[in-house]
Order: structure tokens, then C-alpha cells, then sequence
């Protein structure tokens, strides 16, 4: 048990809300982009919506000994992203024949970002960072205070 | 007689619980938005249970008699998870408002145990000084 555990759990979730945000952001810059990737038909496919898969750090092997052997689960040691998974939700259409990506019948494949979702889950991660950086101060205080004993 | 009495000795186990306790608010924090996520919580389990399982009281009459409650000075606090509850629809049950609150309560806990443990120091020097 080291005394900057708490530091630790809370920085990682920190990275990881930091990394949600990040993953935002480029689902709004992306939200027209067209020619993202280049699928096996060698054809431009628009940008898919990314989202940030988040997984406790306390998974682990020990954690689980620990909880058949005491009887008691460990104090956890927060999060970490698991993965940056793709939204399988289909390509917008639009009809603008005069697109240069516009199919056959006039219609443009747009990505599918609602940008209306991903203000939702930045305001999320945003008050998800602020209570993290909240507990952060909290143990910060706590330590400082533990080196006042016995001053 | 023992310099320091059991005062410290208390203050120190309170002083390891409110530093356990703030881990586990840490981690719940910082696992709000995990899926399938259960909340933890410090508990002392093994209080609970020796009040539990030792509801009759009996005088011993000799010394070498075996004690009736095994008091075990280690690990008396416990952390399990709630698998009770759900509050979100991927399975976390972290109640964001609950945290917060039990961080700031025990953020004034551990302050004021660092507060006493200092005034017991200070105490103590004074009688060693004897009272200059």
C-alpha cells in the first residue's frame, strides 16, 4: 500500500477522461469528413463515430486471490481505457448529386456523428474530470496534513 | 505504564481507516462512467461481527482460561462492493453525489484525527517539560 495510491487511481482517471474528451473532439472535427479510410474495395469510406470503452483496473489476478483469501475485494486501483471502439450505426444520406463522393443516384454517405451525442458525453467526461480533480485535492490535503504529525 | 496510553494507538488505526477509505472513494470516482461497476466501501466487518457472535458476556475466573472474544488488533476494517444496486443502464452503481460527500466528510475526519493526534504530542511535551 503506497501513499500516493490515491494519486495514482485518480491521475488514471484523469488520462482516461482526458483521452474521452480527446475522442470528442475528433468525432465533431470528423463530423463532414467524407474520405476517412480506405475500404477493401479500395473506395473512400466516410468517418466512422469512435467511443471510448472503459474498464475497472481491478480486474486483475490479484485482485481476485485477494478477494477467495480475505474475503475482502482491494481498494481497486481505478481505471484504464479498454478500447477505442467504432459506432456500427450506418452512414448518414444526404442527396447532393453535385458532391464529388455523391454515388449513382446523387446521394452522399455523411459519417455517423450526432453532434448532439457527443456534446452530451463531453459535458459527461468534462463533471467526470472535475469530481476526479476534486478527489485528487482531497488526498493531496490529506497528505500534507500527515506531515504535520507530531511538527 | 505505557508512555503513550492506547489513545495513540487508536487515532493511528483511525488515521489507517480514513486513508483506506479514501482510496476506495478515489477509486469510485474515478470508475463513474465504467461499465458494470460496483461502488466499495470500508467497513468494519469484523466489529460487526464480534458484536454479532458475542452476545453473551462471560467473567473468567481464572487467567489461564481461554478468552471468550478473540480479539484479533489487525484488519478489523473490510472494503466489499454493493452488487446489489444499479443506478446507471450499464451497470455502474457509483452514486456520484454519495462519493463526493463521504469525501468531504472524510477529508474534515482525517484532518481532525491529524488535529488530535497533535495535541496528544503536545500534551505529552508539556510534561515532560513539566509544565514550563
Amino acid at each position: 500500500m503506497s501513499i500516493f495510491h490515491s494519486i495514482n487511481t485518480s491521475a488514471s482517471a484523469l488520462t482516461a477522461q482526458r483521452l474521452r474528451m480527446d475522442t470528442v473532439s475528433s468525432n465533431l472535427a470528423n463530423a463532414e469528413t467524407t474520405r476517412a479510410t480506405i475500404n477493401e474495395n479500395g473506395e473512400y469510406e466516410p468517418y466512422r463515430r469512435k467511443m471510448v470503452v472503459f474498464e475497472s483496473k481491478d480486474n486483475s489476478f490479484n485482485s481476485f486471490l485477494q478477494k477467495a483469501r480475505v474475503g475482502s475485494s482491494s481498494q481497486g486501483s481505478g481505471v484504464r481505457v479498454k478500447e477505442i471502439a467504432e459506432d456500427d450505426e450506418p452512414f448518414k444520406l444526404v442527396y447532393n448529386p453535385n458532391h464529388p463522393d455523391a454515388n449513382e443516384e446523387g446521394y452522399v454517405q455523411l459519417p455517423n456523428v450526432d453532434p448532439l451525442k457527443e456534446m452530451v458525453d463531453l459535458m459527461s467526461a468534462t463533471r467526470s474530470y472535475e469530481a476526479n480533480v476534486t478527489a485528487l485535492n482531497a488526498t493531496k490535503s490529506m497528505l500534507l496534513k500527515a506531515l504535520e504529525i507530531g511538527k | 505504564m505505557s508512555l503513550f496510553g492506547n489513545t495513540i494507538n487508536s487515532l493511528e488505526r483511525s488515521l489507517d481507516y480514513a486513508s483506506l477509505k479514501n482510496q476506495t472513494i478515489s477509486n469510485n470516482i474515478a470508475n463513474v462512467d465504467t461499465p458494470n461497476y460496483k461502488s466499495k466501501s470500508v467497513v468494519f466487518q469484523q466489529v460487526l461481527d464480534e458484536k454479532i457472535n458475542n452476545q453473551f458476556s462471560a467473567k473468567r475466573t481464572h487467567p489461564k482460561h481461554i478468552p471468550f472474544s478473540s480479539s484479533a488488533e489487525q484488519n478489523t476494517f473490510q472494503i466489499v462492493s454493493n452488487n446489489s444496486t444499479t443506478y446507471n443502464n450499464n451497470g455502474n452503481n457509483v452514486d456520484i453525489d454519495k462519493e463526493m460527500t463521504e469525501l468531504a466528510k472524510n477529508q474534515i475526519y482525517y484532518q481532525s484525527l491529524v488535529d488530535r493526534l497533535n495535541g496528544k504530542f503536545t500534551s505529552l511535551q508539556s510534561v515532560i517539560k513539566g509544565g514550563r
